[in-house]
Protein backbone atom coordinates (compact mmCIF):
# COMPACT_ATOMS: atom_id res chain seq x y z
CA UNK A 1 0.00 0.00 0.00
CA UNK A 2 2.16 3.18 -1.21
CA UNK A 3 -1.14 5.52 -1.42
CA UNK A 4 -2.50 6.77 1.48
CA UNK A 5 -6.41 4.25 1.83
CA UNK A 6 -8.17 6.95 3.50
CA UNK A 7 -7.52 9.84 1.17
CA UNK A 8 -8.06 7.18 -1.81
CA UNK A 9 -11.28 6.06 -0.84
CA UNK A 10 -12.47 9.88 0.00
CA UNK A 11 -12.81 8.69 3.88
CA UNK A 12 -12.65 11.87 6.05
CA UNK A 13 -13.83 10.44 9.25
CA UNK A 14 -12.09 7.14 10.46
CA UNK A 15 -14.66 4.81 12.22
CA UNK A 16 -14.69 2.44 15.07
CA UNK A 17 -17.30 0.61 14.05
CA UNK A 18 -15.71 0.13 10.77
CA UNK A 19 -14.21 -3.16 11.28
CA UNK A 20 -13.74 -4.60 7.99
CA UNK A 21 -11.77 -1.00 7.10
CA UNK A 22 -9.85 -1.18 10.27
CA UNK A 23 -8.89 -5.38 9.68
CA UNK A 24 -6.37 -4.40 6.84
CA UNK A 25 -4.10 -2.61 9.15
CA UNK A 26 -3.78 -4.87 11.74
CA UNK A 27 -1.17 -7.75 10.73
CA UNK A 28 -1.62 -11.79 11.78
CA UNK A 29 -1.27 -11.04 15.50
CA UNK A 30 -3.87 -8.35 15.97
CA UNK A 31 -0.95 -5.70 15.90
CA UNK A 32 -1.42 -2.44 13.95
CA UNK A 33 0.60 -2.36 10.93
CA UNK A 34 3.14 0.38 11.47
CA UNK A 35 3.02 4.08 9.09
CA UNK A 36 6.06 2.87 7.50
CA UNK A 37 4.11 -0.24 5.98
CA UNK A 38 0.23 1.32 5.47
CA UNK A 39 1.67 4.30 3.45
CA UNK A 40 -1.62 6.10 5.12
CA UNK A 41 -0.10 9.64 6.07
CA UNK A 42 0.53 10.65 9.69
CA UNK A 43 -3.08 12.26 10.48
CA UNK A 44 -4.37 9.31 9.32
CA UNK A 45 -2.61 7.20 10.87
CA UNK A 46 -3.19 8.68 14.09
CA UNK A 47 -6.64 8.62 13.73
CA UNK A 48 -6.67 5.16 12.40
CA UNK A 49 -4.82 3.83 15.54
CA UNK A 50 -7.44 5.45 17.73
CA UNK A 51 -10.50 3.63 15.73
CA UNK A 52 -8.51 0.00 16.54
CA UNK A 53 -8.07 1.07 19.94
CA UNK A 54 -11.71 2.36 20.39
CA UNK A 55 -12.82 -0.91 18.40
CA UNK A 56 -10.33 -3.08 20.86
CA UNK A 57 -12.37 -1.64 23.92
CA UNK A 58 -15.33 -2.47 22.74
CA UNK A 59 -15.01 -6.39 22.06
CA UNK A 60 -15.03 -5.64 17.86
CA UNK A 61 -11.28 -6.56 17.33
CA UNK A 62 -8.95 -8.45 19.27
CA UNK A 63 -5.63 -7.02 21.54
CA UNK A 64 -3.93 -10.51 20.67
CA UNK A 65 -4.44 -13.35 17.88
CA UNK A 66 -2.26 -16.45 19.80
CA UNK B 1 -36.83 43.73 23.96
CA UNK B 2 -34.80 43.29 25.64
CA UNK B 3 -35.60 39.95 27.18
CA UNK B 4 -36.12 38.59 23.65
CA UNK B 5 -32.25 39.37 22.89
CA UNK B 6 -31.47 37.29 26.01
CA UNK B 7 -33.08 34.72 25.49
CA UNK B 8 -31.66 34.38 21.86
CA UNK B 9 -28.16 34.77 23.23
CA UNK B 10 -28.95 31.82 25.26
CA UNK B 11 -30.22 29.71 22.74
CA UNK B 12 -27.18 30.70 20.81
CA UNK B 13 -24.71 29.45 23.62
CA UNK B 14 -26.39 26.49 23.64
CA UNK B 15 -25.81 25.32 20.20
CA UNK B 16 -22.44 26.87 20.88
CA UNK B 17 -22.11 24.41 23.78
CA UNK B 18 -23.61 21.67 22.54
CA UNK B 19 -21.24 19.06 20.39
CA UNK B 20 -22.27 15.80 18.55
CA UNK B 21 -20.97 12.65 20.69
CA UNK B 22 -21.72 8.75 19.99
CA UNK B 23 -22.33 6.30 22.23
CA UNK B 24 -21.19 2.96 21.87
CA UNK B 25 -22.51 0.46 24.55
CA UNK B 26 -22.63 -3.63 24.77
CA UNK B 27 -25.54 -4.94 26.46
CA UNK B 28 -24.96 -8.16 28.19
CA UNK B 29 -26.24 -11.09 26.20
CA UNK B 30 -28.47 -12.32 29.16
CA UNK B 31 -31.39 -10.44 28.73
CA UNK B 32 -34.03 -12.12 26.56
CA UNK B 33 -34.35 -10.53 22.29
CA UNK B 34 -37.23 -9.46 22.86
CA UNK B 35 -36.83 -7.30 25.76
CA UNK B 36 -33.57 -5.53 23.70
CA UNK B 37 -35.85 -2.92 22.40
CA UNK B 38 -37.09 -2.07 25.36
CA UNK B 39 -33.74 -1.41 27.13
CA UNK B 40 -32.61 1.01 23.98
CA UNK B 41 -35.68 2.46 24.60
CA UNK B 42 -34.79 3.66 27.62
CA UNK B 43 -31.27 4.35 26.71
CA UNK B 44 -32.81 7.02 24.14
CA UNK B 45 -35.29 8.24 26.43
CA UNK B 46 -31.96 9.44 29.34
CA UNK B 47 -30.42 11.00 26.38
CA UNK B 48 -33.17 13.06 25.68
CA UNK B 49 -34.11 13.82 29.10
CA UNK B 50 -30.51 15.04 29.34
CA UNK B 51 -31.12 17.86 26.59
CA UNK B 52 -29.73 15.00 23.90
CA UNK B 53 -31.03 15.07 20.65
CA UNK B 54 -31.08 11.43 18.56
CA UNK B 55 -29.19 11.98 15.26
CA UNK B 56 -28.63 8.59 14.07
CA UNK B 57 -28.72 4.94 15.58
CA UNK B 58 -28.53 1.30 15.28
CA UNK B 59 -30.81 -0.93 17.81
CA UNK B 60 -28.46 -3.31 19.47
CA UNK B 61 -27.50 -6.51 17.44
CA UNK B 62 -25.79 -9.73 18.97
CA UNK B 63 -22.49 -9.92 18.16
CA UNK B 64 -19.43 -12.55 19.07
CA UNK B 65 -17.02 -10.56 21.08
CA UNK B 66 -13.32 -10.45 20.34
CA UNK B 67 -12.25 -11.50 24.20
CA UNK B 68 -13.90 -12.87 26.95
CA UNK B 69 -15.17 -9.66 29.67
CA UNK B 70 -16.06 -9.24 32.67
CA UNK B 71 -18.58 -7.68 34.85
CA UNK B 72 -19.60 -7.98 38.29
CA UNK B 73 -22.89 -7.76 39.15
CA UNK B 74 -23.87 -8.41 43.05
CA UNK B 75 -20.56 -9.33 44.16
CA UNK B 76 -20.80 -12.08 41.38
CA UNK B 77 -18.06 -11.64 38.42
CA UNK B 78 -20.20 -12.75 35.00
CA UNK B 79 -18.10 -13.94 32.00
CA UNK B 80 -19.45 -13.11 28.45
CA UNK B 81 -17.87 -13.76 25.19
CA UNK B 82 -21.30 -12.42 23.36
CA UNK B 83 -23.28 -9.42 23.73
CA UNK B 84 -25.46 -6.98 22.15
CA UNK B 85 -23.89 -3.84 20.64
CA UNK B 86 -25.52 -0.92 19.68
CA UNK B 87 -24.76 3.23 19.39
CA UNK B 88 -26.97 6.24 19.44
CA UNK B 89 -25.32 9.71 17.54
CA UNK B 90 -26.75 12.61 19.84
CA UNK B 91 -26.43 16.42 19.71
CA UNK B 92 -25.85 17.12 23.71
CA UNK B 93 -24.36 20.09 26.06
CA UNK B 94 -20.69 19.49 27.16
CA UNK B 95 -21.95 19.81 30.64
CA UNK B 96 -24.50 17.46 30.33
CA UNK B 97 -22.15 14.84 28.85
CA UNK B 98 -20.46 14.11 32.47
CA UNK B 99 -23.49 13.24 34.08
CA UNK B 100 -24.91 10.80 31.00
CA UNK B 101 -21.73 8.70 31.61
CA UNK B 102 -22.55 8.96 35.70
CA UNK B 103 -25.99 7.36 35.04
CA UNK B 104 -24.60 4.79 32.93
CA UNK B 105 -21.73 3.32 34.71
CA UNK B 106 -24.55 2.39 37.12
CA UNK B 107 -26.82 0.50 34.79
CA UNK B 108 -26.68 -2.73 35.30
CA UNK B 109 -27.50 -4.22 31.83
CA UNK B 110 -24.21 -2.05 29.95
CA UNK B 111 -20.92 -4.36 30.09
CA UNK B 112 -19.08 -1.22 28.52
CA UNK B 113 -19.45 1.59 26.30
CA UNK B 114 -17.33 4.22 24.93
CA UNK B 115 -18.23 8.17 24.89
CA UNK B 116 -16.82 9.53 21.56
CA UNK B 117 -16.81 13.34 20.24
CA UNK B 118 -17.75 12.61 16.44
CA UNK B 119 -19.46 14.58 13.41
CA UNK B 120 -23.20 14.48 12.51
CA UNK B 121 -22.66 13.03 9.18
CA UNK B 122 -22.74 9.46 8.56
CA UNK B 123 -19.14 8.03 9.03
CA UNK B 124 -19.35 4.37 8.54
CA UNK B 125 -18.37 3.85 4.48
CA UNK B 126 -19.79 1.99 2.33
CA UNK B 127 -19.19 -1.45 1.04
CA UNK B 128 -18.02 -0.27 -2.50
CA UNK B 129 -14.90 0.00 -1.08
CA UNK B 130 -14.03 -3.30 0.12
CA UNK B 131 -12.92 -4.29 -3.35
CA UNK B 132 -10.05 -7.07 -3.38
CA UNK B 133 -6.83 -5.58 -4.12
CA UNK B 134 -6.60 -5.89 -8.21
CA UNK B 135 -2.69 -4.95 -8.70
CA UNK B 136 -1.40 -8.51 -8.08
CA UNK B 137 -4.04 -10.74 -10.36
CA UNK B 138 -2.39 -11.18 -14.04
CA UNK B 139 -3.86 -10.41 -17.01
CA UNK B 140 -5.52 -13.42 -18.42
CA UNK B 141 -6.22 -12.50 -22.35
CA UNK B 142 -3.00 -13.43 -23.62
CA UNK B 143 -3.82 -16.42 -22.82
CA UNK B 144 -7.17 -16.23 -24.69
CA UNK B 145 -5.42 -15.07 -27.74
CA UNK B 146 -2.96 -17.51 -27.83
CA UNK B 147 -5.67 -20.36 -28.13
CA UNK B 148 -7.38 -18.52 -30.54
CA UNK B 149 -4.44 -18.75 -32.81
CA UNK B 150 -4.07 -22.96 -32.68
CA UNK B 151 -5.06 -24.23 -35.61
CA UNK B 152 -8.77 -26.16 -35.84
CA UNK B 153 -8.11 -29.92 -35.05
CA UNK B 154 -8.60 -32.07 -37.91
CA UNK B 155 -9.79 -35.50 -37.30
CA UNK B 156 -8.95 -37.87 -40.21
CA UNK B 157 -5.30 -36.88 -39.70
CA UNK B 158 -5.15 -37.35 -36.27
CA UNK B 159 -6.64 -41.33 -37.17
CA UNK B 160 -3.82 -41.27 -39.46
CA UNK B 161 -1.44 -40.56 -37.20
CA UNK B 162 -2.61 -42.94 -34.80
CA UNK B 163 -3.00 -45.88 -37.11
CA UNK B 164 0.81 -45.33 -37.77
CA UNK B 165 1.58 -45.73 -34.42
CA UNK B 166 -0.17 -48.46 -33.85
CA UNK B 167 1.29 -50.06 -37.00
CA UNK B 168 4.66 -49.74 -35.68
Amino acid sequence: MKQDYFSANNIKYIDYKDVEILKRFLNPNGKIISHKRTGVTSKNQRALASAIKHARFLGLLPFVVK
Amino acid sequence: MQQEEIEDQNEAKETQNSKVYELGYLLVSTIPEEDVPVIYGNLKELISSLGGNAISDEIPKMIPLAYAMVKVVNNVRNKFNTAHFGWIKFMMDSDKVLELKKKLDLDPNIIRFLILKTVAENTIAAKRFMRTDTRNRRPRILKNEDNENVAPINKEEIDKEIDALVVS
